[in-house]
């Protein structure tokens, strides 16, 4: 209670102080003023939920942030002479000179109020700023300004700042992401990661974990990336936007360790999971996904390369994709060479490299498929494999794809021919029922987890309690009654 | 610390001349004062301080531990090879803006791509693959890994084994022939599932053998299964038909499965 009626009082109090300047971005310092009272709710009531929702809030304005309402805004919170104030200052002051010599002035008589100020309040103050610099692009002094709030962090332990901080860790990461200097911050995200980990910051936890794999999958480091992976803890998720990078981030680890079947559930998994919103996002699992459908031998359907706002981007995985389902070398390698650029800007580049075995897998089947008897000389002029042992060399091919199980034939090295064998009936065999299998235990894996998901209301289950009481009334006034009935019962006879 | 290095550096001469005489016993006990005397200097990893002598103490550093991976290759110790590697790889990767690179570098890297190829580790050979940059693998020595990656997956086996003619670097030559060994044993893994049957004279062309008794050796100690009869082999695909049978135990577990969960939903 108490801190509510502090709310109100310093709302009354920088109200006037307020309208003096920026009274055309008031609704947005309203706004985040909300935001302040929501934050102090949720840590009196010590409700994380509320805390994100106020984020959200905030997150909601960010587009509106300028430079005078923000300043405003944190000398409306922070205390005069705090050293949070005048670290956070600098960053607006710098264009607008004159902001500081009216305000300080205006904000002096409320310092009283603010002298017993949240931990979290600071926090989210560093939070504002940041975000502001970031989409500004003043991504130097988002650098600074982040340095300050990881180190004003390290010496705060409150679990109801751990959502914001992990906020800050993400902008800190992406600043420094933008200025193409990850490497120099991959030290301490450990080390905030291992105080996480001690403090069972479960969201900073998961935040650092996907902020470090980032950082190591910037510098293509797969191997450091799997090993920091394979050796953290495996928690519940707290925020289903770390759940999707996580599992876009395990997504091409195992792609590039070979672990296609894997691969393909993270990746289609992080991109069903993700915000319709996000589309850059789902544009990059798309890419993965692919690529690791057309490793895997799948060709994916025409469908998920036509999905609106993502077609143009999705194009050269599309030829691709063209490419390896007519098993065609020449088309293949016109597509990769036509969209190179592409394809190393995405960084898929030896991927594709992979690909080319896929190609003459597919083209391999196709020909038994359509053949039942045909000559290595053919396949090998079929498949244009330009070689001076082109004979030879669709000789060994065709032996590994029969040994790996790609195509069901068997050569006669005397005749120099490949005669496809008649392939079963595949509704003879264990196959629909695995299909089957599979497709019941997601739906009730499904099921579990929506009910596992489901939130309610936090003191619902007292109201349980008193009606048990209730209850007991009840059944205690019918056992009466019963004892009457039978009492009357007993005196007719 | 300059006179540590000194130290050090006359020590590696000597290591090097040995180096050249091909006296590798020598050269092994040498290395291992060098890497003691290593362990002294503060500007090699994992500590990295920057002091005056950092440059010249990671450039010794860096020539000392290229020199051991070669020498573990003329010793044929491919353990070695893999543990020097590692210790050299933090000077390739940490320390690009410190020092200039090396001539060694992609020579080196190919060599470890093709260890990681011959001990059919593909995954971590296309890990360490997404490290090297675009101008890396246009290297003559990388690109040779890369290209004998692709013929081994596709099953172009004949290219591997020419490639063996056309090693960029003379040190490759002993995991080339490790490979062919490699080769062979896909070969003939692949023969077994490919073919009924074919001719001693035809295997013998295939599998690389230069006598039938060489072959025929090869054959009752890698596959006994195998039977030789009428001057053929004869690979046994009868014995393959399993006898197929209803999983009932597993379906069993299945269903009861199916009603937990309903029974939990209802």
């Amino acid at each position: 209670m108490a801190v509510m009626q502090d709310v109100s009082m310093k709302e009354s109090t920088t109200e006037a102080a307020d309208s003096e300047h920026s009274s055309v971005s008031s609704p947005v310092l309203q706004q985040l003023k909300v935001v302040v009272s929501q934050v102090e709710r949720g840590v009196a009531m010590k409700e994380m939920r509320l805390i994100s929702r106020a984020l959200r809030l905030m997150m909601s304005v960010r587009r509106r942030f300028r430079g005078p309402t923000l300043a405003a805004f944190i000398k409306h919170v922070l205390p005069v002479g705090s050293d949070t104030l005048s670290r956070l200052l600098p960053f607006f002051c710098k264009d607008e000179k004159d902001m500081e010599v009216d305000s300080t002035s205006s904000t002096l008589h409320v310092a009283s109020h603010k002298s017993n100020l949240l931990p979290e309040l600071e926090v989210l103050c560093y939070l504002v700023v940041l975000v502001y610099l970031v989409d500004q692009k003043q991504y130097q002094e988002a650098k600074a300004c982040s340095g300050f709030a990881i180190a004003r962090l390290k010496m705060l332990n409150r679990r109801s700042v751990d959502v914001i901080a992990s906020r800050i860790f993400f902008y800190y990461s992406l600043a420094y992401e933008k200025t193409d200097s990850l490497v120099e911050i991959r030290s301490t995200l450990l080390a905030l990661h291992r105080t996480a980990t001690l403090r069972r910051d479960e969201l900073g936890q998961e935040t650092l974990l996907n902020l470090l794999l980032r950082n190591y999958l910037h510098y293509n480091l797969y191997d450091q990336a799997e090993k920091l992976r394979s050796k953290t803890q495996q928690l519940d998720t707290h925020s289903n936007q770390q759940l999707c990078r996580y599992l876009f981030y395990l997504g091409k680890i195992r792609t590039i360790q070979l672990e296609y079947t894997d691969a393909k559930d993270s990746l289609l998994q992080a991109a069903r999971k993700a915000p319709a919103k996000a589309r850059g996002f789902h544009i990059q699992c798309s890419k993965w996904a692919a690529i690791v459908r057309l490793l895997l031998g799948e060709i994916p359907e025409r469908t998920t390369f036509m999905q609106p706002g993502m077609k143009k981007a999705l194009k050269p995985y599309f030829e691709l994709t063209n490419a390896v389902r007519i098993g065609d070398l020449s088309l293949f390698h016109m597509a990769a060479e036509k969209h190179s650029s592409v394809f190393h800007a995405d960084r898929t580049h030896n991927l594709i490299v992979r690909l080319r075995h896929n190609v003459i897998r597919t083209g391999l089947r196709n020909i038994s498929i359509s053949y039942s008897r045909i000559s290595l000389a053919d396949i090998a002029a079929k498949l244009r494999l330009n070689s001076d042992t082109a004979v030879a060399d669709a000789e060994s091919i065709v032996a590994k794809a029969v040994r790996d199980g790609g195509i069901e034939a068997s050569i006669d090295h005397a005749n120099g021919w490949m005669q496809s064998r008649e392939t079963g009936d595949i509704y003879s065999s264990n196959e629909p029922q695995l299909a089957f299998h599979s497709r019941i235990a997601f739906c009730l894996n499904t099921h579990n987890e929506a009910v596992r998901a489901l939130r309610f209301p936090p003191n619902a289950h007292k109201e349980e309690l008193e009606s048990a009481e209730k209850r007991r009334e009840r059944q205690q006034q019918e056992q009466e009654l019963a004892k009457h009935i039978a009492e009357e019962d007993e005196g007719d006879f | 610390m300059d006179a540590k290095i000194a130290q050090a550096q006359a020590l590696f001469e000597k290591f090097k001349s040995c180096y050249s005489r091909k006296d590798f016993d020598t050269c092994s006990t040498l290395l291992s004062e060098l890497k003691v005397k290593l362990t002294e200097f503060q500007g090699l990893p994992p500590l990295f301080q920057q002091t005056q002598t950092a440059v010249s103490e990671l450039l010794l550093a860096r020539s000392i531990f290229e020199h051991a991976v070669v020498l573990s290759i003329l010793t044929e110790d491919q353990e070695a090879f893999e543990r020097h590697f590692l210790q050299l790889k933090p000077y390739y990767s940490d320390i690009r803006h410190l020092v200039p690179s090396s001539e060694e570098e992609y020579p080196i890297l190919g060599l470890n791509l093709l260890r990681l190829l011959v001990q059919n580790r593909i995954a971590e050979f296309h890990t360490e693959l997404e490290l090297l940059s675009p101008e890396a693998l246009k290297n003559p020595c990388i690109r040779y890994a890369v290209e004998l990656e692709q013929s081994f997956m596709e099953g172009a086996y004949n290219r591997v084994l020419t490639a063996r003619q056309s090693v960029p670097h003379e040190t490759y030559e002993y995991f080339m022939d490790l490979l062919a060994k490699t080769v062979r044993d896909e070969i003939a893994g692949c023969s077994e599932k490919a073919y009924d049957y074919f001719s001693i004279s035809d295997a013998k062309k295939m599998l690389m053998f230069s006598s039938d008794e060489e072959l025929l050796t090869y054959v009752e100690e890698e596959h006994p299964d195998w039977q030789i009869r009428d001057g053929c082999i004869h690979f046994q695909r009868a014995k393959e038909m399993v006898h197929r049978e209803i999983p009932s135990l597993q379906l069993i577990n299945q269903t009861l499965g199916y009603a937990r969960e309903l029974e939990r939903i209802v």
